[in-house]
This record gives C-alpha cells, sequence and structure tokens, in this order.
C-alpha cells in the first residue's frame, strides 16, 4: 500500500493499517464506482409537472433525494454520510424527469459551517421559520417555503442513517457522534468533524460543490477542548480527522477522461489570523499536514495563510509535505490579501475571515455569491486590436499600441459586465434601482450563506452578504511578452516595421526561423526579472484592475478583477495565432500569472520578482502563480531550508497565492506509459487539479510540456 | 574586476538557504573529473552548442578572423578567436556564447541584490568556480562589501591558493566550503596535478581561525571509493574546530557535455559514478567517527 510520490521519498506512516486501507481502496475508485450505481432520483411517478412550480418541483426532487439516495456505510468508516448519486458528480442536481436532468448545480462557494458548527441546522431552520412568518403572502414565501422543505429534507437523510447506525453495532461510535449533529451545536471533536462532513456531504448529495473553508479554525477550539479534558487522544483526533479525507475521495472514478476527475472545488484553508488578527494555528493545522503527507489525497486543494509572522515551526512542516509533489498544498500571503480586500470594500474585520470559492479566488465564507468571467487577453491583442493579423493597422509608437489594446480589453470587459447584468439584474427605474432577477432553484446552497434565508433571496438572486462577479484574465504573460517583442523590434530598434512584423505572424514564422531564433533568444521574457518587461507586466494587471473597478456600485454586485487560466490555456492553445514571442500556432500558453513556458531562465526567485512588481492588491479575487521546483532541488535539509527561504520571500514581496509543485515531466512521462503503476498522481495548475491518469492523451502531453524544465 | 563564467540565482544546494551563486574563471588544479571544465582556463573561451546551430552563416558573416566556416557543418578555427563576441551578439539561436565576462563587484552585487528578499537569515552569496581565490584582491573586497549589505557570503574553494589572500579573506567568509578531492597524495598530485600538502596546510591555518567550514568530497567510482579515503576526511574533519558538516558528492558525468561546447573531448567518464551503496558506505564510516554528513 504506497501512496504515490514526485520526489520518491516514503511518506510516513501515523495512521492506522485499517485507515490507510480504507484510504487506498478509495482513492484507487472503490466508492467512486459504486458512486456511479445510481445516478439520479426520478420523478416521473408526478404525471403532469406543470402543475408544479419551478422551485416547487425543486423542492419535490430534494426531499425524493433525501428518501431514495441509496445509504452507504463504508467498512471501516468513522465518519458517516455519503453523496451516493452519479449525476452530482456532473455538477447537477440529481433528479430526472423523463430521463433529462432538470437543473444545473452550484460551486464556487465555502458554506457557512462555522454555524453548522456552533449553533446548528436547528438554528438555520429557527431563522427560515422566521422568515417563513415574515414573508408569508409575499412573492418571497415560496423560497422560504422552499428553505423549510430542503431543512425537512436534510433531517429525514439524517433519520435514514440514524436508523441505519443505530442497527449495526460495530457502528456505536458513529452512531453516537452523528446523533446529535448536525442539528444541534456540535460538543465535541468527534462530532464537530461528523457535522462538518455530514452537512458537507447533504449539500453534496444535491449536486453542488461547496468548499470547505478553514478547517482548523472551524475545528480547533473542539480539539483542545477534548485533549485538555482527556477525552480524546492527539492519535485518535487524527484518526477521527484522516475519515474526512477518505471520505471525500468517494467521487474518485477515473470515469471523467478528458480534463481531470479530481476537481469538485472542496478546498481547505489553513492557519492565518483571525477576525481579531490572532494566528489560529493549532494541533488540527498540523494534524491536516500530517494526514495529506501521509495519505497524498488532493481531492482537498489546500492552502496556507502565511503572513510575514508565520512561524518556523508551521512553515517547516509545509515544505515538509510539499516536497512529496501533487502540488497538494499552496500559499496565500494574507497580508497582502487582507489589504486587497479592504481597497475592495470590507471591513477589516471581515477580510481577515477571507477562504475561498474551491480554487484560489478569495472570498468570505458562508457570505458570498461569487460567480467569475474568464476571458483570453491574448485573443483580444491578436483579434481585435492587431486585427487577426489580417488588415493594415497603424500606430504611431508603442503607447499608441498599448492604448488602443487599453481600448480594446475596457470594451470586451465592459460586453462582460453587461452580459452578466443582463442576467442577474433587472431594473426597475432606469436611474439606478435595480431588482434582482428569478434565477433556477438553489435552495440548499441557500440555506448555507447568510443573507439569503433573512432576506428571503436565494443565493443566486442577491441573498448573500456579498455578492461577486469578477472577470479574470488570461492570456497574461503572452500578451505581456507579445507586447514587449514588438516594442522592442519594431520601436525600440526598428528591425522591421509592425506590418512586416505581422505578415511574418500570419504565416506562422514560416521562412523566418532566424528571426524567430532570434526574438526566442535575445529577450528577457516575464519571469526573469527583467525591469523592463515587467513594467509592462505590472502596468497590464494595474489598468485591468482600474478598468473593472470602474464598473462597481453600477449594480448589486462587486465587480473586482482576477488573473486566471486554470486549464484553459491548455485548450486555447491550437486556436490562438502565433504570437510575437516566437510562439507558434499550437504551442502552449502561459496558465494564470506564470510565464510562458520554456521562456523562464532565472528559476524561482526571479519568477515571484517579476509576479510581485505588479501591484496585487487591486486584484481582489486574486492572482495565481506556479511555480515547478525539481524534486532534486528541494532535496535535504538545504531544500526545505530553500523552500522556507521561497515562501518567505514570496510574502515579503507582495505576492498573493502561490503554488509550488515539486514535479519531474519524466516521472509523468512514465505515468503516461504505464497508468496502471499511477492511479493516485495528482498534478496541479493551481486551481486546477487532476488525477493525470485521468486525463487524455493530449491533456497528459499538454501538462508535460508544461512542467519541462 | 572579476573573470566570471556565469551568475546563478536560486541555487539551493550551494550552501544553507537560497544562494546566488557566482562562478568565477580560472583554477590551478587541473582535475580529470571536473564539473565545470569552462571555469579551468582564466582566458575568456567560446562555447559553441552545437545542437542549436540552424545554419544560418550569422556568425560566419559576422566574424573578421574567419573562426566559422558554416556549410553542411559548422567548423570553427578557435585558434584564431579574439573573443570579440561579434559571432555571439549576432547568433539567433544563442548556439555561441562567450564564456568569461569581466565584470565589475558593482556589476555582481547588482544580480546578487536582486535576491535579498529570499536570503532570510542563512541564505546570500556563494563564490564558486573555478578557484575564487585566484582573483585575488578584488574577491575580498566583494566579500566584504557582502558583508557590508548583510548579506551571507560563502566561498567554494580547493584550497589551493596563496595563504595571504585566505587571511584576508577569513573575516569576511560565513562558511567555507573545502574541497577535499582525495587524502592519497599521489592519487591526488595524479589526478588534479597539484600535491594536497598546500590544501590541508591552508585548511588546518583557515580551521585554527575558528571559521566555519564544510568540507566537500568528490566520490569517483574506482578512483576514491575506497574505506581508507573516507576514514581519512573523518580524520580530517576531526581536526576542524568549525565544522559546518561533510558533503559527499557523488561524481556526475554531465561536465562532460560542458568540455564538448570548449571543443575538447568529453571528459565524463560514467564508469566514475559511484553506486548509492558507496555514497552510504562512506557516509556510515564518516558518520561512525561522530562526523555529521549531508
Amino acid at each position: 500500500m504506497e501512496f504515490y510520490t514526485q520526489n520518491g521519498n516514503k511518506r510516513p506512516i501515523r495512521l492506522s493499517e485499517k485507515t490507510r486501507k480504507f484510504a487506498y481502496d478509495s482513492l484507487n475508485r472503490k466508492y467512486g464506482l459504486d458512486t456511479l450505481k445510481t445516478n439520479a432520483v426520478e420523478l416521473d411517478y408526478i404525471k403532469d409537472c406543470k402543475f408544479f412550480s419551478d422551485l416547487e418541483l425543486h423542492d419535490i426532487a430534494i426531499q425524493e433525494i433525501a428518501a431514495k439516495a441509496p445509504i452507504r456505510i463504508c467498512d471501516g468508516e468513522k465518519i458517516s454520510g455519503a453523496a451516493t448519486l452519479g449525476m452530482a458528480i456532473q455538477h447537477k442536481i440529481p433528479a430526472t424527469y423523463q430521463g433529462k436532468s432538470l437543473w444545473s448545480s452550484n460551486s464556487h462557494l465555502t458554506a457557512d459551517f462555522e454555524t453548522v458548527l456552533k449553533k446548528g441546522i436547528n438554528y438555520i431552520r429557527s431563522n427560515a421559520e422566521a422568515a417563513y412568518e415574515k414573508y408569508l403572502g409575499t412573492e418571497k414565501e415560496q423560497f422560504s417555503k422552499s428553505c423549510l422543505h430542503c431543512l425537512d429534507a436534510f433531517s429525514l437523510w439524517h433519520s435514514r442513517y440514524i436508523e441505519k447506525l443505530s442497527e449495526l453495532p460495530d457502528y456505536r461510535e458513529n452512531y453516537q457522534a452523528l446523533k446529535r449533529v448536525p442539528f444541534e451545536p456540535a460538543t465535541n471533536f468527534y462530532e464537530a468533524v461528523q457535522s462538518l462532513w455530514f452537512t458537507f456531504a447533504f449539500i453534496r448529495l444535491c449536486g453542488n460543490w461547496p468548499g470547505i473553508g478553514r478547517i482548523d479554525y472551524l475545528l480547533g477550539d473542539y480539539l483542545k477542548r477534548d485533549l485538555e479534558n482527556g477525552t480524546l487522544s492527539i492519535d485518535m483526533a487524527r484518526e477521527i480527522l484522516a475519515h474526512f479525507f477518505i471520505k471525500g475521495c468517494e467521487w474518485v472514478n477515473g470515469q471523467f477522461i478528458g480534463s481531470g476527475d479530481a476537481q469538485h472545488y472542496q478546498n481547505i484553508l489553513l492557519a492565518g489570523i483571525d477576525e481579531n488578527g490572532d494566528e489560529i494555528t493549532n494541533e488540527v493545522t498540523y494534524l491536516v499536514l500530517d494526514i495529506l503527507e501521509e495519505l497524498g489525497i488532493s481531492d482537498f486543494p489546500t492552502t496556507v495563510r502565511v503572513n510575514q509572522n508565520t512561524n518556523e515551526k508551521l512553515l517547516r512542516r509545509v515544505a515538509e509535505v510539499m516536497r512529496y509533489g501533487g502540488g497538494i498544498l499552496a500559499v496565500y500571503n494574507e497580508d497582502l490579501i487582507i489589504q486587497a480586500l479592504i481597497k475592495d470594500g470590507y471591513e477589516e474585520r471581515e477580510a481577515r475571515k477571507f477562504a475561498n470559492d474551491g480554487c484560489w479566488e478569495v472570498q468570505i465564507p458562508g457570505k458570498t455569491f461569487f460567480i467569475y468571467s474568464p476571458f483570453d487577453s491574448l485573443q483580444i491583442l491578436q483579434r481585435k486590436t492587431l486585427r487577426g493579423y489580417e488588415e493594415t493597422v497603424l500606430f504611431s509608437d508603442f503607447e499608441d499600441l498599448y492604448t488602443h489594446f487599453k481600448t480594446d480589453l475596457f470594451t470586451y470587459v465592459e460586453e462582460i459586465f453587461k452580459s452578466r447584468e443582463k442576467k442577474f439584474v433587472r431594473p426597475v427605474d432606469p436611474a439606478k434601482n435595480f431588482k434582482w432577477a428569478t434565477q433556477p432553484p438553489c435552495t440548499v446552497v441557500s440555506l448555507f450563506e447568510q443573507g439569503c434565508v433573512e432576506k428571503g433571496l436565494s443565493y443566486l438572486e442577491g441573498g448573500p452578504v456579498y455578492n461577486i462577479n469578477s472577470p479574470h484574465i488570461g492570456g497574461f504573460a503572452d500578451v505581456v511578452n507579445s507586447l514587449y517583442v514588438i516594442k522592442k523590434l519594431v520601436y525600440d530598434e526598428g528591425k522591421l516595421t509592425l506590418q512586416e512584423f505581422l505578415k511574418i505572424l500570419k504565416d506562422n514564422w514560416e521562412g523566418n526561423e532566424v528571426l524567430r531564433q532570434y526574438v526566442l533568444n535575445h529577450y528577457e521574457y516575464y519571469g526573469n526579472d527583467n525591469d523592463e518587461v515587467d513594467a509592462i507586466a505590472a502596468r497590464l494587471l494595474s489598468d485591468f484592475a482600474d478598468i473593472c473597478v470602474s464598473f462597481n456600485g453600477k449594480c448589486g454586485y462587486k465587480f473586482p478583477a482576477g488573473v486566471s487560466t486554470f486549464g484553459r490555456q491548455l485548450e486555447w492553445a491550437d486556436k490562438r495565432l502565433a504570437s510575437p514571442h516566437g510562439r507558434k500556432v499550437g504551442d502552449v500558453l502561459a496558465a494564470n500569472c506564470s510565464p510562458t513556458p520554456n521562456t523562464d531562465k532565472e528559476g524561482a526567485t526571479a519568477i515571484i520578482n517579476s509576479y510581485c512588481k505588479a501591484d496585487l492588491s487591486k486584484l481582489a479575487t486574486g492572482a495565481a502563480l506556479d511555480i515547478k521546483l525539481l524534486p532534486s532541488s528541494v532535496e535535504g535539509e538545504d531544500g526545505l531550508q530553500g523552500l522556507i527561504s521561497l515562501i518567505r520571500g514570496f510574502v515579503a514581496l507582495g505576492g498573493f497565492f502561490m503554488q509550488p509543485d515539486v514535479v519531474d515531466a519524466s516521472i509523468l512521462k512514465e505515468a503516461q506509459k504505464h497508468p496502471e503503476n499511477y492511479q493516485t498522481l495528482s498534478v496541479r495548475v493551481s486551481g486546477w487539479n487532476a488525477r493525470f491518469v485521468t486525463l487524455n492523451k493530449e491533456w497528459q502531453n499538454m501538462v508535460i510540456e508544461q512542467n519541462e524544465h | 574586476m572579476l573573470k566570471v563564467t556565469e551568475i546563478q540565482r536560486f541555487c539551493m544546494h550551494d550552501g544553507p538557504g537560497i544562494r546566488t551563486t557566482v562562478f568565477l574563471k580560472g583554477c590551478p588544479l587541473k582535475c580529470k573529473w571536473c564539473h565545470n571544465p569552462e571555469t579551468k582556463k582564466t582566458q575568456s573561451e567560446l562555447l559553441f552548442y552545437s545542437n542549436r546551430c540552424i545554419f544560418c552563416k550569422s556568425c560566419e558573416l559576422s566574424c573578421a578572423y574567419m573562426v566559422h566556416t558554416v556549410n553542411e557543418e559548422h567548423l570553427l578555427e578557435r585558434s584564431r578567436c579574439v573573443i570579440c563576441n561579434d559571432c555571439a551578439n549576432n547568433c539567433p539561436t544563442g548556439a555561441i556564447e562567450i564564456c568569461g565576462k569581466e565584470m565589475s563587484i558593482e556589476d555582481i552585487l547588482s544580480v546578487v541584490k536582486k535576491d535579498l528578499a529570499f536570503y532570510g537569515d542563512n541564505g546570500g552569496i556563494t563564490l564558486s568556480g573555478g578557484e575564487p581565490f585566484m582573483q585575488g584582491d578584488a574577491v575580498i573586497d566583494l566579500l566584504k562589501i557582502c558583508k557590508e549589505l548583510g548579506i551571507s557570503t560563502a566561498v567554494e574553494t580547493c584550497g589551493y591558493c596563496d595563504i595571504g589572500i585566505l587571511k584576508s579573506a577569513i573575516p569576511f567568509v560565513d562558511l567555507f566550503l573545502w574541497d577535499i578531492k582525495d587524502t592519497d597524495i599521489k592519487r591526488h598530485k595524479y589526478y588534479t596535478g597539484v600535491s594536497n600538502k598546500r590544501i590541508l596546510e591552508n585548511l588546518s591555518y583557515v580551521s585554527k581561525s575558528g571559521a566555519k567550514i564544510q568540507l566537500r568530497c568528490i566520490l569517483i567510482n574506482g578512483i576514491n571509493t575506497e574505506k581508507e579515503h573516507y576514514e581519512k576526511i573523518a580524520d580530517i574533519a576531526g581536526t576542524i574546530s568549525n565544522l559546518d558538516c561533510v558533503k559527499l558528492i557523488p561524481y556526475h558525468a554531465y561536465g562532460g557535455t560542458k568540455s564538448i561546447l570548449l571543443g575538447e573531448n568529453d571528459n565524463g567518464k560514467m564508469e566514475w559514478i559511484p553506486d548509492t551503496s558507496q555514497v552510504e558506505l562512506a557516509k556510515q564510516i564518516i558518520n561512525s567517527k561522530g562526523i555529521k554528513t549531508l
């Protein structure tokens, strides 16, 4: 029973053999395949579904899911509850009518587990009952009723588990732990973990993919109390918590060939300060690191909130776990992020609570509706500003070209704003007022987002305290490098005219290999700590952020800027024209805030320097940087110290999010040849992760290319 | 001015923390297994990466000394080369590089300072090569300024150098990375061109000063992979008053690829690579004498 590593070092063993076996089976798809056996509940028994409103039909579906979803108690599990309907893995509410799915579901949100643990579902229920009374006879009545229906469904599902567990003598502990929670507040660590898991599982059962949030913050006090009382040992606590992580692999099925199957946005954050500014790192923080280190589970992308005062002990553990590879751990620089959120209008105490949406976009957990609008700025530069290289374009100088590009960028962002506005908001009086538009049913997630129940508005209809629509710029490094080469070659050095250059690009560099080699080898691109090109990068991000901010306050949601491609750059590569920095059609593109592959020649510190020259605090939802490290470079005590220094430097320089990944392309190639030996090997481009063997060949090749040093 | 072959940032294994390693040109030793053959000679040299050449003739056209002849093959007449840099500047693919650049202390510092945020308490600059102390007072000046800037300093030395230079360096070096190529006098002379007598005397002097020293010991299969050598390493280490540790460096053949770039024969030998059991044995023997290895 070996859990996969990139650096070849054996993972330590702290968990019981039984727990390790459970993890091994889960990672090897045992429960994922079981989940596929029952796809969805069928509503065909309803003769005429038009008799019901969409929301009423939805409530029936949720009731049906709670009543009919198979109950699964895994062999030896310590934590119970399972999202056992296959359609949920497709990001849909698992209910069909005449064979067709009815509704999509929601993700990119972190549910309000704090209220669940501390106050219990009954507290949410009493709020929902009060809201129902309040909105009786109004247009909000139906949503309020739907909240109660979904809470009934949750109770029903819970009672089925309680009944089942009570019949199984080997599961007395599970029964005890689940008996009161999540309806009552948790009173100890075991109950708290069970409460968290069971609620998470129910939300997932209904098709949604929520993030977990700050698990050490949520669970730390319970563990502290139990350890002080002597009612629980730290080893036992690790076992219990490990089952939470193992249960999180219940959707691993290897069936989703294409863009990978390990991505269900069940993100976790560790460490950092609380709303009062006190560091929260506690025993749970270290238990999570122990578990990730031992089992290598990549299904909960985990990010550590680091600040200038983060202690050496924590950073050391983080670096140790990172070294096994697979990109399981990333870091946030919370010093900068809290600043960014304050700049974006949040109260400081609120900003300090940040978690993320399931990738790495920052949000306040349990209070935020989040949607992002990704686009490729390279496409804008190529197709709009440079007219697809088809027409004559005239710019008096580089400034003129840049200004045109900025205008095109503005137009595109404005289009995003308008199209989203049209979808979510209806103007009441054209001057200012608006009303949230009616959206598909989403009551289950609404229960766990503060504001929805009270306001009588769903998650998608402006219910949450904060509503975010974040445009995400892609193609960042490729645009910066493109602009830089045009500046140097055409305007500074005058080697050729723009028109001549664009003709060469239109021909995909055909017959111009000498020039292509020249631009590939004679310029230092973004990621090499060259001030001239980095200034273009900083300017682009700053201008983009300003464009986004200019739309703030124009409707019901905030419009903060972010940078991302996730895995999209892999799909874009074939559709982009040749680029000025020597790239031919189809060549790999840059990911997120990372340099264009193969252009970074100075190593990780230079990349971080380049990235940090931009004012990243203007990008309130985030700017992710991926750093690839060879296993050999982080070997030994030297390597460990180096990795710690790298994180410290990243924080000192004002980075936002960094995903260091220890990866060796030759290992990926081996995995491509012998997938059977690499079932659990995970690969990560920040915000996007996958089990390598579940990618199709083209995706695998692209990932290998991005990882070649 | 210092003659530099390369400045490498983000080095994790040239001393503690993240380091910027400055490789200096010129070495008094002529080790047959040299890992960095481009740093042996003091003079600048031309490196030719034949796999990058696209036969565009840019070099031939730009060279006033007819060093390059490019037809189906790219031929070099290195003896005519005056290191004027014209070919390298005009080569589009980076196939030609001039190795060995005169750099002022300010030039070097401007690169070293770029990673200040990453050095923390223990990272910093490492001088390597080549033999840094061959470049005399400029090296001392560089080290001194680094210390003034609060940048930690390490110097990798073969130890075969002027004692006067060493003496003046001691106050400005936080860590000496001291090479022990071999402990057998005859073998040392045969394989490196010099006797190890002076190296050990210098080591003893530096050690007595209380300077922190890491011994770096290359292990070359069939040459020094024997018990006696490991024991002697441990003995030497035992005499050092402020020993960091002994770092065992298994020979690798990558140096060979660089000798080809210089137009020399491949000096890399696969049979010299020790297997892990040999490295383990060395570790065991050295550790058994109470000496820490890395």
